[in-house]
C-alpha cells in the first residue's frame, strides 16, 4: 500500500511543479523581452481568483481556466502600460502591480469562498494505472495543465529560439535600441511577450485553485510568484532549464511534507525551509555566470532613440 | 434633509408589508458587532460565528448583528469596530486571535461597550474571553477514526505545532487506541494555517503512506478534505460541522463550534445590564458539537463514538495519568491530569504518534 519516497517524491514534485512551471515560463518570456515583472505573485492570485469564481459561477472549468488566462493577459499588459508606455520603474511598479493582484483577487474572490467547483477532469491512461505503486500514488492521474506542462515549454523553447517572434522578443530584451533601429516596434512585441506571459501566470494560478486545492482563499499562492521568479534566473531564461527547476522547486516541497509522513526524525521547521533554502543556493552558485545568461537590457526601461 | 430620509424609509415599510419588523426597526434593544478575518462562506472558523450570530439574532427578539468580514489584524480592525459602536454596538466579538490587541484599544476607550474576545489572554473589566475546549472532543473523534480505518493508519495536518493543535492530535490518537491498539497517528505540519497548496500535498503525502482517514486542525477543512476524498480516503472534519457536503463518500464526522448558547448569555446579561466579563471555556455539547455521521458510517460505529462523546461529556478526562509521550518518557505522572488550562501547554505527542515537534 504504501509509496515508495522518491515516487511520493516525484509524484509531489509533479503536481507542486505544474504552476511554478507555468508561472516560471510566463516570466521567462517577458523578461526575455526585457521586462521583469515582480508582481507575479500578483498575477497568479488574479488568475486563481478569477478562474476559480469563473468556474463556481458557470459551473465549468473550462470557463474558468480561459477567464484565468485572459485576466492574467490583462494584468500584465497593464503592468506593461506602466513600465513600457508610461516607463515607469519595472521594479517598483511590479511590487505595486503585486499589491494590487492582493487586493482584486481578494475582492473577486470574496464572493466565492467556500464554493464548490468540479474541477478540472484527472485522466490517467489506463495503461500507467497498471504500473506498481503508480495505483496508490497520485502519479500521473493529472489534469490537462500537468500533461500539458512539458508540450508547452517545449513549444515555447521552439518559439523564442527557432522562430522569427523569437528571435525578435530576444532581440528587444538585449538591446531595444538595435531592434528599432531594425525598423522593429520594441514596445509592440513586449506587450505581446507580456500578454502571452501573463496569460501563463493566469493559468499557472488557476491550477492551484482549479485542481490542486479546489478553493479559493485569499493570498494562497504563498510565495510561490517569488519562487517562479528565482527559478527563471535559475534556469537562465530556458524554458527547458525550467522543467528541471521547476521539478526540483516542487520537489523541495514535496520532500518535507514526504519526509513527516514518513515519520522521519527532522525538525518540521528546518524542513519548511528548504525551498528557500535551495532558492539561496541556487542564487549563489548561478551568481558567477548570471551576466551571460540574463538578458543585456532585463529591467532597464526603453526610452527611445534621438 | 435626514427627517425626510427616514420618513420615506418607514413609508416604504409599511408599503412593504414589513410592518411587523417594524418594532425591531424602530431601536433595537441590542446591536451586538462582529469581526472576521475571513469570509463567512469557509466552512470553518468564520462560518461557525456567523451561523451563532444569525441564531441569536432569531431567538432574541431587539437583537440585531453587525458583521464585518475579511478585517485585518491590525489598526484596520479599531476602525472597523469604532465604525460599529458608531452604529449603536454595545456588544462587540472579535474572532480572531490578532484582533485581540486591536479589539483591547477600541475597549479601552469605550468602557461602556463590552467585548468577548475568542481564543485570547487579555482580560479588562469590559473585556472578557472564551473558547471551545477542542482537545478532549478530539478523543471520541479519534474512536470514529480508529473504528474505520482498514489501514491502522490515522493522518493528521496540522498548521503550526502549537500547544492547542497538538492536544487535538493527542486526545484523537488515543481515542483511537482505545478502540484499536495497533492505530497510529502520523502528523504533518504544512507551517501556515492557510497554505491550501501544500494542504493538498501533505494529505496526499499521507495517503501516499497508506493512511486512509485524515483529520486537520487549519483554518479552511475543503482542501485537505477534497483531496482525500479524490483519492477515496475518509476524513474527520474540524471547525465547522457542514463540511460534510464536501465528501459524499469518505466523510466520517468532525467537531464543529457552536458560539450560539454562549452568545445568548452573554446577550441577555447585556441587555439585563448585568454582563461581568470573565473566562469561559466550554467542552463537547457547549462550544464544541459533533458533526452528522457520513452515509458510510455503520451502526456500531456511530454507537460507539456517541457513547464515548457521552463519556467526555460526562467529565472523561483522557489527559489523566499515567500519559507517555512518543519518545518513551512519562508527560503526566499518575495520579495527575491535565484540565482546560492545561490545554495550550503541550509540547509533545503522546504514545503512538508519529512526528516530532521541535
Amino acid at each position: 500500500m504504501t509509496t515508495p519516497l522518491l515516487v511520493g517524491i516525484l509524484a509531489g514534485a509533479i503536481l507542486s511543479g505544474t504552476s511554478l512551471l507555468y508561472a516560471a515560463l510566463g516570466e521567462t518570456i517577458g523578461e526575455r523581452a526585457g521586462i521583469v515583472n515582480l508582481g507575479l505573485e500578483g498575477i497568479l492570485l488574479i488568475g486563481a481568483s478569477v478562474g476559480f469564481a469563473v468556474t463556481a459561477a458557470t459551473g465549468s472549468a473550462w470557463w474558468g481556466l480561459p477567464a484565468a488566462a485572459a485576466a492574467g493577459a490583462a494584468s500584465n499588459l497593464l503592468f506593461g502600460w506602466l513600465v513600457v508606455a508610461r516607463r515607469a520603474n519595472q521594479l517598483a511598479s511590479g511590487l505595486a502591480m503585486m499589491f494590487l493582484g492582493f487586493g482584486v483577487s481578494a475582492l473577486v474572490g470574496a464572493r466565492w469562498v467556500g464554493a464548490v467547483i468540479v474541477g478540472l477532469p484527472k485522466w490517467r491512461p489506463p495503461l500507467l494505472g497498471t504500473l506498481p505503486w503508480v495505483k496508490s500514488s497520485t502519479l500521473f492521474h493529472y489534469d490537462v495543465l500537468t500533461w500539458l506542462a512539458l508540450p508547452v515549454a517545449l513549444l515555447l523553447w521552439w518559439v523564442l529560439f527557432r522562430t522569427r517572434w523569437g528571435l525578435r522578443v530576444r532581440a528587444v530584451g538585449e538591446s531595444p535600441t538595435a531592434t528599432y533601429a531594425a525598423g522593429i516596434d520594441p514596445s509592440a512585441l513586449q506587450y505581446q511577450a507580456l500578454a502571452a506571459g501573463g496569460a501563463l501566470g493566469g493559468v499557472a494560478g488557476a491550477h492551484l485553485s482549479l485542481s490542486l486545492t479546489l478553493t479559493w482563499a485569499e493570498y494562497m499562492t504563498a510565495g510561490r510568484g517569488f519562487i517562479a521568479i528565482a527559478l527563471v534566473i535559475f534556469s537562465k531564461w530556458d524554458p527547458l532549464r525550467a522543467v528541471a527547476g521547476a521539478l526540483l522547486f516542487g520537489g523541495a516541497e514535496a520532500l518535507q511534507l514526504q519526509l513527516q509522513a514518513r515519520g522521519v526524525e527532522i525538525s518540521p521547521f528546518l524542513l519548511e525551509m528548504s525551498p528557500y533554502v535551495l532558492t539561496l543556493v541556487v542564487l549563489l552558485a548561478w551568481g558567477g555566470s548570471r551576466r551571460l545568461a540574463a538578458p543585456a537590457s532585463l529591467g532597464r526601461t526603453f526610452q527611445g532613440v534621438q | 434633509m435626514r427627517k425626510t430620509l427616514g420618513f420615506v424609509a418607514a413609508a416604504l415599510t409599511v408599503v412593504l408589508g414589513l410592518g411587523g419588523r417594524a418594532v425591531a426597526a424602530e431601536k433595537p434593544r441590542l446591536v451586538i458587532g462582529a469581526v472576521y478575518v475571513g469570509s463567512v462562506n469557509d466552512y470553518g472558523y468564520n462560518r461557525s460565528f456567523h451561523d451563532a450570530l444569525a441564531q441569536v439574532a432569531r431567538d432574541l427578539p431587539g437583537v440585531k448583528v453587525l458583521e464585518a468580514e475579511n478585517v485585518p489584524e491590525s489598526a484596520e480592525a479599531e476602525r472597523v469596530m469604532e465604525g460599529m459602536i458608531r452604529q449603536g454596538a454595545t456588544l462587540l466579538f472579535p474572532t480572531s486571535f490578532g484582533h485581540q490587541e486591536p479589539a483591547f484599544n477600541v475597549a479601552k476607550r469605550h468602557p461602556k461597550v463590552f467585548f468577548e474576545h475568542a481564543g485570547g489572554w487579555m482580560r479588562g473589566p469590559n473585556f472578557g474571553v472564551y473558547f471551545g475546549s477542542t482537545q478532549t472532543a478530539w478523543y471520541p473523534m479519534g474512536v470514529a477514526a480508529g473504528k474505520m480505518t482498514r489501514t491502522k493508519k490515522l493522518g493528521f495536518v496540522i498548521g503550526m505545532p502549537i500547544g492547542f493543535a497538538l492536544g487535538n492530535v493527542n486526545a484523537f490518537q488515543m481515542g483511537a487506541r482505545s478502540v484499536n491498539p495497533e492505530a497510529t497517528t502520523i502528523v504533518v505540519v504544512t507551517g501556515g494555517w492557510s497554505d491550501k497548496a501544500k494542504e493538498a500535498a501533505a494529505a496526499n503525502a499521507l495517503l501516499d503512506q497508506g493512511v486512509d482517514v485524515v483529520a486537520m486542525h487549519v483554518d479552511s477543512p475543503a482542501t485537505i478534505i477534497q483531496t482525500v476524498e479524490a483519492r477515496g480516503g475518509m476524513s474527520i472534519g474540524f471547525q465547522s460541522v457542514e463540511a460534510n457536503v464536501l465528501a459524499p463518500k469518505g466523510w466520517i464526522t468532525g467537531l464543529g463550534f457552536t458560539w450560539a448558547p454562549f452568545f445568548e448569555d452573554v446577550a441577555k446579561d447585556v441587555m439585563a445590564g448585568q454582563f461581568a466579563p470573565g473566562a469561559t471555556y466550554r467542552g463537547l455539547g457547549k462550544m464544541v458539537a459533533v458533526a452528522p455521521f457520513g452515509s458510510s458510517v455503520p451502526e456500531d460505529v456511530r454507537r460507539e463514538v456517541t457513547a464515548a462523546v457521552d463519556k467526555v461529556k460526562d467529565g472523561f478526562n483522557p489527559f489523566t495519568g499515567p500519559v507517555t509521550d512518543n519518545e518513551g518518557k512519562v508527560q503526566i505522572p499518575a495520579g495527575q491530569s491535565w484540565g482546560g488550562d492545561k490545554m495550550g501547554n503541550f509540547s509533545w505527542y503522546v504514545e503512538g504518534v508519529v512526528g516530532r515537534v521541535k
